[in-house]
């Protein structure tokens, strides 16, 4: 089936096209060249006047492992108020904060998402993770698996291990788990904290290993760099959302020296403690930060007012925020002595001046870093707020007078300790299409994706162009996913099953005879059963799996 | 004007959200216009004159006669007037009412009066369990409001209770003022096992012994000068509480739940 898509406005950072008309043409699922003028078209789709992009990637969302079925049995009240209904074509679901795999599925590919990347799997949860994935239809899925706070690896800096035998054990874990990346949450605070220590600074040993967050951080960005991910080290640092956090994370950037590190929702680890209220700013000196650093990119994390759940395996941070659960309820937890996980529900509101210097200091970073290829469009969903929210955010960045509207009706107080009155910049679309399409498919390391160039996989979102850019982002004219029209003004009209976009780094096969061991004494499962095999993932017919290439290891 | 009287034809195998239904939802609606509303049946939709023969037009006062069990979400969120039913009724009857009153014959069934805030909801016949409860998840059962029951009551009765009155002239299940936050609960029978479990505040009122948990401290016998104010409080109602020869001020009072709070009370009559 050849498709010609005609008359399109196009913006491809990926090829360097910025806002120029082009017609496209797509064959099987992928862009092809124009095709010599006898060749028949199938189907031409007129595009005259209307705005192309590729499909939309996040990747950084929550949306696969046991936290999000907490989440969901944490707040009925959310589901109840939600209900999806089903209809010919989609499914029934419910939720708002925390919506079914389908309904998740469904709003994605509705606001022209294409692809989302489950940011903390917990190898001994992975299966469940990608099996809970593999029930979001449309999107593309893929995950970072979370390492740092497992006692294996602990006990291997304990142990003096050399950084040969740690890589090892992060490419057979990424292998195992079926990951595309290494997040690491909260540095060995997660294992700190059931040796009761209830907050882990950058150079705080590990009160039971002697291992600090420094030292975690060090070898795993080592690590991911020499098995060749492309993907840099995930890190959500320490102290998230403690006053005066900024010099932990500028700290964080110095201390990891020039190795490549993505450093995640840097929005909640950007507080100063200036001020009357002992909380400030520090929007500007982190963004001056990356700009300085070129190895560093950054994903926002912002906060948008209303209710959510916050759900994070730092359960350390979310054990001090329980008091602030809204509704009242909360839940921590271990899991398996690989990681922990904190789930609290939360609400922010405009005239809390904390909540409001958030959404602010969110927004400073957006429009202070000045390179769109090392910064990405996230609220961490759900835990700043709902994905649904994605366009009302990028109205806020590309367009100063309603940025200032909104912000003239914050907490007073809060308004006083932001500079973002007097930041001019508005993001361009070509600047919004790298943010979420083009950097992200880069950062995360994704082939043929993110792109409308020849050889690229289809994935396409067509808006009609309007001032009010939260009407434009929220309902695209059409999204095509490999190739396949699946929405049609806003609407999801077909669906399909996206794939599950992996990285198969090498490994030592040695590593499995220390880990044996380990998990026969240890774990609750085999090392047989651990590792998830291709087939678990393709058999049921509608799943499947994308390799992609490694960067060339020396 | 008399009353909007919806009369079932036949009964469905399926339950029916009864929700759109109310008083204030069909304030100025033609019987035309009601007709045509579509109720959801199991996975169906069924319009309203399918179900029921509907005569009388004043929304203000609305009958539902020959009911019968599956009839869920009777007088969900009403807000002013009055809804009787002749027969039994459904789940979550009355669920979030905020003013006027329900008026049942027959039985009703799980989740009545569930995150009630105000009225008044007499039931002749018996109550499933969670009445006056919670929501499943929700924190805040109860809310304000009156509740009478002449006949029995279900487990958890008042479960997440936070302010108002529930009066069981019958027995009370197991589990009753679970959870409780705050209220008055009065019960006539017999009550069950694990009373007022995980209690923090409120008080329950007993007729006969109750089998209390260690958690529950007897605090002595007392009278109780309030009680009398209490029951003067009841004299207005339709129900064996405003009968002047059952008011007592005489008590056995036990304190708990010491696994919660530990600031509720248990008044047994002496």
């Amino acid at each position: 089936m050849l498709i010609k898509l005609t008359g399109g406005t196009v913006y491809d950072p990926a090829s360097g096209i910025d806002g120029q008309v082009q017609n496209l043409y797509v064959q099987d699922g992928r862009f092809v060249k124009q095709p010599a003028a006898d060749v028949k078209i199938d189907k031409e789709y007129d595009l005259k006047g209307k705005v192309v992009m590729s499909g939309a990637i996040d990747m950084h969302t929550h949306i696969g492992g046991g936290k999000g079925n907490i989440a969901r049995m944490l707040i009925p009240e959310d589901h109840r108020k939600d209900p999806v209904h089903r209809s010919d074509i989609t499914r029934s679901g419910c939720g708002h904060a925390m919506p079914s795999t389908f309904a998740t599925g469904y709003r994605y590919a509705e606001m022209g998402y294409t692809a989302g990347f489950e940011p903390a799997i917990l190898p001994v949860n992975a299966r469940q993770a990608h099996m809970e994935m593999a029930d979001i239809p449309i999107l593309d899925k893929g995950g970072y698996v979370m390492l740092g706070s497992d006692d294996y690896l602990l006990r291997m800096l304990t142990a003096k291990k050399d950084q040969k035998a740690i890589n090892d054990y992060v490419a057979w874990t990424m292998n195992a788990a079926k990951a595309i990346g290494v997040k690491v949450v909260n540095p060995g605070g997660i294992n700190a904290f059931k040796f009761n220590q209830r907050k882990l600074e950058l150079d705080e040993q590990n009160a039971h290993y002697g291992v600090s967050p420094r030292d975690i951080l060090q070898v795993l960005a080592t690590a991911v760099k020499e098995i060749g991910v492309k993907h840099p080290l995930h890190v959500h640092g320490c102290n998230l959302g403690v006053p005066g956090n900024l010099g932990t994370t500028l700290d964080t950037i110095q201390g990891i020296g020039g190795l490549p590190m993505h450093l995640t929702h840097i929005q909640f680890h950007s507080y100063g403690t200036e001020g009357d209220f002992k909380f400030s700013s520090g929007g500007a000196a982190i963004a001056e930060a990356i700009n300085k650093n070129k190895n560093i990119t950054a994903d926002v994390g912002q906060i948008l007012f209303g209710q959510t759940i916050t759900a994070s395996g730092d359960n350390m941070r979310q054990h001090a925020n329980h008091g602030f659960a809204n509704p009242n309820k909360w839940v921590c937890m271990d899991i398996e002595c690989d990681a922990g996980c904190g789930v609290v529900p939360f609400k922010y509101r405009d005239q809390n001046f904390v909540n409001a210097l958030q959404w602010a200091i969110g927004l400073e970073i957006f429009l202070l870093v000045d390179d769109p290829w090392r910064v990405f469009l996230t609220t961490d969903h759900p835990n700043g707020a709902p994905f649904t929210t994605y366009p009302h955010l990028i109205r806020l960045l590309m367009d100063k007078s309603f940025r200032n509207d909104m912000l003239s009706t914050i907490h007073p107080e809060a308004q006083k300790m932001t500079t973002l009155a007097s930041i001019d910049r508005e993001y361009s679309l070509q600047e919004i299409a790298i943010l979420t399409r083009a950097g992200a498919a880069k950062l995360v390391g994704l082939d043929d994706r993110g792109s409308l160039g020849e050889g690229a996989w289809a994935d396409i979102t067509v808006y009609t162009d309007n001032a009010d850019r939260e009407k434009m982002f929220e309902k695209p004219d059409y999204v095509f996913k490999d190739g396949e029209l699946v929405v049609v003004d806003g609407e999801v009209v077909h669906t399909k099953w996206g794939t599950t976009h992996i990285v198969r780094p090498d490994w030592d096969n040695s590593v499995e005879k220390g880990l044996e061991k380990y998990f026969n004494r240890f774990m609750t499962m085999k090392v047989g059963n651990f590792k998830i095999s291709d087939d678990e993932m393709t058999e049921d017919g509608r799943g499947s799996l994308t390799t992609h290439s490694l960067n060339s290891v020396s | 004007m008399s009353a909007l009287t919806f009369t079932v034809k036949q009964a469905t195998a399926q339950r029916v959200d009864m929700s759109p239904l109310t008083c204030q939802l069909l304030k100025g609606l033609s019987i035309a216009e009601i007709a045509a509303i579509e109720l959801q049946n199991g996975k169906r939709k069924l319009r309203v004159d399918a179900l029921f023969d509907i005569s009388g037009s004043d929304t203000q006062i609305i009958f539902i006669k020959n009911s019968f069990d599956k009839l869920d979400f009777i007088a969900k969120d009403l807000q002013e007037g009055s809804v009787t039913i002749e027969g039994d009724a459904g789940a979550y009857l009355a669920m979030g009412m905020e003013s006027g009153s329900v008026m049942v014959n027959g039985n009703v069934g799980l989740y009545a009066a569930c995150e009630m805030k105000n009225g008044l909801l007499t039931v002749n016949g018996n109550a499933g369990d969670f009445l006056g409860a919670a929501l499943p998840g929700n924190k805040k059962g109860m809310k304000g409001g009156t509740i009478i029951i002449k006949g029995n009551v279900g487990q958890r009765a008042g479960d997440h209770m936070r302010r108002g009155t529930l009066l069981i002239e019958g027995n009370a299940g197991d589990y009753c003022g679970s959870r409780m936050v705050a209220g008055t609960i009065a019960v006539m029978g017999s009550t069950g096992r694990f009373l007022g479990y995980a209690m923090q505040r409120g008080t329950l009122l007993l007729w006969q012994q109750p089998t209390l948990s260690a958690t529950f401290n007897d605090c002595g016998s007392h009278t109780l000068a309030f009680l009398p104010i209490l029951f003067k409080s009841f004299a207005k109602l339709d129900s064996k509480f405003a009968d002047a020869t059952q008011a007592f001020d005489r008590v056995q009072r036990f304190g708990g739940d010491m696994a919660e709070k530990g600031r509720a009370e248990v008044l047994v009559k002496l």
